[in-house]
């Protein structure tokens, strides 16, 4: 048993007060729901903090809260190095959004009224039809601003929207449960419960409040990550079976006994799976259609957040806990390719999009394409940097759906081709657009490049030491790929920032504060650790270095002036080398 | 001198590259307080900065050192810090007080735009990354100035983002090799950051390279241990390495193959290509293999391994580009476009003399020149950019042909631009251009490289056109009739003017400082030479040539260069002043006296051909639009459309049909019909039985 129950209650506290959510949300309409669900969150975060302060002082390596669970083992919940930049960020991204979503959702409800525009099954028609001259701001104060001629409507009205809003806001809190959950946890079942428990809240959050063919797309998107999991389920109950049961602890401990026939296929189920989630090449195929048609500050979610899990499932399920039977260094080349196809394929993609948010979404398959080239490079540096790259592309790419969002609202479309100009119009959203773009590119002083340079450096230092031909050729394609990027999304700003205004954008505002304000708490964020990146480095690079690859071979430790001296007379002997003498040069910094 | 933090003088380093952040990050509150204050507060910071940066110029001067480290990326090892040495200080006083001038012109030429506080923003966001550049003490520092300045010339260029057909650059209509070839600003912003962006992740991968055999980013502690050169010269890397961390130069001073953006940037306000060619930006590349060239040249001495290859790609680029550019300057009809190309070409030249040094015996000769050549061009060509900044604010147009006659009612930018101009052209003893050409030619001379005859040949030909086009773009603005532009201007009632004091006191300090550090530039050579003489030797133990121990006369350590006159080479000398009176004299046949037309180019078919192959820019233009830009596209397009778009997209359909097909089957026999049950379950059993017996 646990002596302190932070994580547990961090946990299970939005999943708690989501009904609660939900009643305020139909007694008291948006704006309570909103900063209900919004306290409710950060009281989360901040129940989080406290054992990840621990961490990352250094007071505790790894913080785990366990319960027993009946024949399942125990259901844990832990924060180390790995968990704590994925947690850290999921609930600042979803604590944050909360206050977003208010102006955006009370403006898509209303705008999915039954009799109200296109409405049903087409949606808004946002991307499809024309330009509504009647969107503004205002709507953001609905009470205030409703011009219906028979005061009963305007009371039905007022209901649907305060139901529909307090739905939402339940199907969030639920949401953001399930996606700590998964980072949290310590044991494969509560893993897999976590992983699906984040799918069905996302799934209706797409099926309700979604664009264009919602239902349909929800369903694409729940059956491919689905099969995905169900794939994975496959993978983590032989992992459980050969173990011999399903605690983490027991597995990394037992994963020897996992007989060497069965070692490819769990590795191939681990990686299907979690590439559905992840929406590696040729697996993307449900992600341009969910992000794209998602309600937007879901899709800031679904984006950033959720399919980087993947990721984290990777490095957990696959580095961590399969590591000591060699199965990361025989397959970690081809994930390797994998990501740089995936990374290339997805920003060749996004250059031929005109709606904004299909071109983010195919940016989100390029990014994650990143994350896979460096999880897969086997260097602790590349590892790092993958790591980094979830935490920066989470804020930017939260950003650049945010500016979508606060576009759609404003002028009713997110087709590029009828939007330009909007520099002068949108200040303050071009300027925070600005940041998430760079922090993509990967540009400094944003948290992009340092993601970016560890990662690349890492999949350089493996290159040379094996004095592999092939890691050289993807590492230059790759580091080439980052102009890709710079490319889509340059040119899509420019698309919608700069140019001549079309007639009917004449009259555009900036949106209000509920959406600039949260967007600008990204963007600081993104600069902060842009230039002091040591503040998720530490305690990653720690828990790499010092737990979790320690004396492990064949995955390279940080180049170091004082402890390179062997290494660098003769770097392809780094493999060679006793895990040891590595680690030993490692904690010399 | 060492130190940990912010101690004694290390406060001043650092502050030159702060000041301008600091000044960056509040100007927007600050322009709360009025247009007035947010204008003097720009200006203010950057003349701090350019003050902190003064107050080190003593020290540079002596040749002391300081550098200053704190605590940075802890996780990784890596510590930030300044290191003003010699070649930084002067290189930090240099961008810093022309960067000062620049944002005293801005107040000018920028008067009453809308948006002033955007520019003020990215101008000093500009001005402190050229700063950290230059101070920064490691690569990965300097690779967040150097995608500063990236940044900040994408903003500028692109400052007018509203796309107005007055600020596009280029001739409208002309179109070359399918091409067309005017440009809006933003189209130039995202063209420069784009090219510049391919030349930095080449950057970047040598300094990973570098990273991961030393361990460290920092030029001193590479330079202290040679080790990991050495292991890396045993792997063949170390060159590559070196040849990857010049791509980043090539990209930022626009060397061929990365030339092209350098013209369409000329959309910015014209201050800001003042800024961009004459102290930030492209100065950068050159001042970046300034930095690295001798901690190469050492680290290879050192450890007894050739480096040549490097300096031969960097000698070689900075001719063909030298070349390359200057002949497109020859026909090119706007004013800030000729100024451009010539500053492309200028910087050929640099890298030329950079390059040299390490093929050559003496390699602080080299080194001398090309820095020199640096110091000079930022002051002529900033005064020259912002005299045309005038002219375009005078006239209303960017073309030269809407000039003409101009020297009389712009009579201080004529002079002004003129001094400067001779400055440019190189005109021989009184001009700080004369004295730095001369010195690269020189190292070129006496470097003792196989290649150094068509390397020498190249220099002389392009300072012909130098001189021709600068003749020929004072000589089109200033003197001739008037326009019809001007003439119909005038019948407006506009009348041609100059510029207010705040304009014209920049470029006028700048233009006479041409002059008259000109009229003492071998002096000034011989100082600046003496310095970087003992920098390197302190540094590096870079010895100047073979009479390196005759330190009190610093002029003649060149190993057999007979220098009499004022410590000339007298080839170098020759051939320089030759070049001047030749394009001199061309260009004012042309031009100036107007004795002959331009237009007897247009009789012969060969003179027309070469024309339209210059104004066309070689085609590279074009060739880089196909092959980077078009190409790709189209690849992607057929992806998109026959693979993402049809395939993947019908994996779903796909699958949803086969489902129903397959239900149809599993239909198809339940029926409800008893004789259909008893014909498959008939047929079932045949099949086992066979199964069984066969």
């Amino acid at each position: 048993m646990a002596e302190s129950y932070f994580l547990l209650a961090a946990t299970f506290i939005p999943l708690l007060l989501a009904p609660v959510a939900y009643a305020i949300g139909r007694k008291a309409g948006a704006k309570p729901a909103t900063w209900f669900s919004f306290v409710a969150l950060a009281v989360s975060t901040g129940l989080m903090l406290i054992p990840a302060i621990g961490v990352y002082t250094g007071q505790q390596t790894v913080y785990v809260e366990q319960y027993a669970w009946g024949q399942f083992g125990n259901f844990g919940l832990r924060l180390d190095g790995l968990s704590l930049p994925f947690a850290l960020i999921i609930y600042i991204l979803c604590t944050v959004i909360a206050l977003y979503s208010r102006p955006y959702m009370v403006h898509k409800v209303r705008e999915d009224l039954p009799g109200h525009g296109s409405g049903g099954e087409g949606g808004g028609g946002v991307g499809h039809g024309s330009i509504n001259p009647s969107v503004h701001g205002s709507h953001a104060l609905p009470s205030k601003n409703i011009e219906s001629s028979s005061q009963t409507t305007v009371l039905d009205t007022q209901q649907y929207v305060n139901n529909q809003v307090a739905l939402y806001f339940a199907l969030y809190l639920t949401f953001s449960m399930g996606m700590l959950g998964t980072v949290l946890a310590t044991n494969l079942i509560e893993f897999y419960v976590f992983f699906e428990l984040m799918l069905v809240p996302s799934f209706f959050l797409i099926a309700f409040y979604g664009y264009g063919a919602r239902r349909r797309i929800a369903l694409m998107f729940f059956f491919w990550t689905h099969a995905g999991a169900v794939v994975l389920l496959l993978g983590l109950l032989a992992m459980g079976f050969f173990a011999g049961g399903f605690d983490f602890d027991t597995i990394k401990a037992n994963a020897g006994n996992i007989p060497g026939q069965w070692l490819p296929l769990i590795v191939f189920a681990l990686v299907i799976g979690l590439g559905v989630k992840l929406a590696a090449f040729m697996l993307h195929i449900w992600l341009p259609y969910a992000h794209a048609e998602a309600p937007t500050p879901v899709s800031a979610l679904l984006s950033p957040a959720m399919i980087g899990i993947g990721a984290y499932g990777l490095l957990r399920l696959w580095m961590e806990l399969l590591a000591g039977t060699g199965s990361y260094e025989q397959y970690s080349l081809y994930i390797n390719m994998w990501g740089l196809a995936t990374m290339i394929y997805g920003g060749a993609m996004a250059l031929m999009q005109d709606d904004i948010k299909k071109v983010l979404a195919y940016s989100s398959i390029s990014q994650m394409g990143y994350i896979l080239f460096g999880i897969s490079s086997e260097s602790i540096l590349g590892i790092t940097g993958g790591t980094m790259m979830y935490i920066t592309h989470g804020l930017g790419k939260a950003i650049l759906f945010m500016m979508a969002g606060s576009i759609i609202l404003q002028t009713g479309t997110r087709s590029m081709a009828k939007l330009g100009g909007l520099a002068g119009k949108m200040p303050y959203t071009a300027v925070i657009a600005m940041i998430g773009a760079l922090t993509i590119i990967g540009i400094p002083p944003t948290s992009g490049f340092m993601a970016e340079w560890i990662l690349f450096n890492g999949v350089l230092q493996t290159a040379v030491a094996e004095m592999d031909p092939l890691r050289t050729t993807m590492f230059a394609l790759g580091i080439l790929a980052t102009v890709l990027s710079s490319a889509y999304i340059l040119w899509m700003y420019k698309r919608i920032f700069f140019g001549k205004i079309p007639e009917q954008l004449a009259h555009v505002r900036d949106s209000n504060r509920y959406i600039t304000a949260t967007m600008a708490v990204f963007a600081a964020m993104t600069l902060i650790i842009g230039v002091y990146p040591d503040l998720f480095l530490n305690p990653i690079t720690d828990y790499y270095n010092d737990v979790m690859f320690q004396g492990q071979e064949g995955v390279l430790p940080v180049p170091s002036e004082a402890a390179g001296t062997d290494s660098e007379v003769a770097p392809e002997n780094v493999e060679q080398n006793s895990g040891g003498d590595e680690s030993a040069g490692a904690e010399e910094d | 001198m060492t130190t940990t933090g912010f101690e004694g003088i290390a406060i001043n380093a650092w502050s030159v590259w702060l000041l301008p952040f600091i000044g960056a990050a509040i100007i927007a509150a600050v322009a709360r307080a009025g247009h007035r204050v947010r204008d003097y507060a720009a200006v203010g910071f950057a003349l701090a900065s350019a003050i902190s940066a003064a107050t080190l110029l003593p020290l540079g001067l002596e040749g002391a050192e300081v550098h200053s480290q704190i605590p940075w990326i802890s996780s990784l090892g890596l510590e930030a810090g300044v290191l003003a040495d010699p070649l930084s200080i002067i290189m930090a006083n240099l961008v810093a007080w022309i960067s000062f001038l620049i944002m005293v012109y801005s107040t000018g030429y920028m008067h009453g735009d809308r948006d002033l506080t955007r520019y003020w923003f990215f101008m000093l966001f500009f001005i402190g990354s050229m700063q950290l550049i230059v101070l920064s003490d490691n690569l990965l520092m300097v690779f967040f100035g150097w995608e500063g300045v990236g940044l900040a010339s994408y903003a500028l260029i692109g400052f007018w983002y509203y796309d107005r057909k007055k600020d596009y650059v280029g001739v409208e209509g002309h179109i070359a090799g399918g091409i067309p070839m005017w440009t809006s600003p933003t189209h130039a912003g995202m063209k420069a950051f784009l090219m510049t962006r391919a030349g930095d992740v080449m950057m970047l991968a040598g300094m990973f390279l570098i990273f991961a055999y030393a361990g460290t980013f920092g030029f001193v502690e590479l330079a202290e241990d040679p080790a990991w050169a050495f292991a890396m010269s045993q792997q063949n890397l170390l060159v590559p390495a070196a040849v990857l961390l010049f791509g980043g130069a090539i990209g930022k001073s626009a060397q061929f193959p990365f030339n092209e953006w350098l013209l369409e940037a000329m959309t910015g306000p014209t201050a800001v290509s003042a800024l961009i060619h004459a102290a930030t930006m492209v100065k950068a590349g050159v001042f970046l293999v300034a930095r690295i060239g001798p901690l190469f040249f050492a680290l290879a001495s050192a450890g007894a391994f050739s480096v040549e290859q490097f300096f031969e790609v960097i000698a070689w680029v900075g001719a063909i580009t030298a070349f390359l550019l200057a002949t497109q300057a020859l026909v090119n009809p706007e004013i800030k476009k000729v100024l451009a190309y010539s500053t492309g070409s200028q910087i050929g030249y640099m890298m030329m003399g950079l390059g040299i040094a390490g093929l050559s015996v003496n390699f602080v000769e080299g080194f001398t020149a090309g820095f020199f050549l640096l110091i000079s061009h930022a002051i002529f060509k900033a005064s020259l950019f912002m005299g045309a900044g005038a002219l375009l604010h005078g006239v209303g147009s960017r073309f030269m042909s809407d000039m003409g006659g101009l020297r009389i009612h712009m009579k201080k930018t004529y002079v002004f631009m003129l001094l400067a101009g001779l400055s440019l052209a190189a005109a021989p003893v009184i001009t700080l251009g004369f004295w730095s050409k001369d010195a690269v030619f020189a190292s070129v001379l006496e470097s003792g490289y196989t290649f150094s005859t068509p390397l020498f040949i190249i220099a002389v030909v392009v300072a012909v056109m130098t001189a021709f086009y600068t003749f020929r773009m004072l000589g089109m603005a200033f003197f001739g009739k008037k326009s019809r532009h001007i003439e119909e201007m005038e019948h407006r009632g506009h009348h041609v003017h100059d510029a207010g004091p705040r304009m014209w006191v920049p470029y006028g300090i700048l233009a006479i400082a041409s002059i008259v550090i000109g009229v003492i530039g071998f002096v000034f050579e011989a100082d600046l030479e003496h310095i970087l003489g003992e920098y390197l030797a302190e540094s590096f133990g870079i010895q100047g040539g073979e009479e390196a121990s005759e330190e009190e006369a610093p002029v003649t350590i060149a190993p057999e260069g007979d220098r009499t006159w004022f410590g000339l080479n007298p080839t170098a000398a020759i051939a320089s002043i030759g070049a001047f009176a030749v394009g001199g004299a061309l260009g004012y046949i042309f031009y100036i006296g107007r004795h002959v037309s331009p237009q007897i180019i247009s009789r012969s078919i060969v003179t027309r051909a070469i024309w339209k192959f210059l104004y066309n820019r070689w085609y590279l233009n074009s060739a880089l639009y196909w092959g980077a830009v078009i190409g790709p596209l189209a690849i992607y397009r057929f992806i998109w459309r026959y693979f993402e778009s049809t395939i993947v997209d019908g994996i779903n359909p796909a699958l949803q049909q086969s489902m129903s097909y397959m239900s149809g089957v599993v239909k198809a026999g339940q029926n409800g019909i008893t004789q259909t049950y008893l014909f498959v379950f008939a047929a079932g059993i045949m099949i086992i039985v066979m199964l069984l017996f066969l």
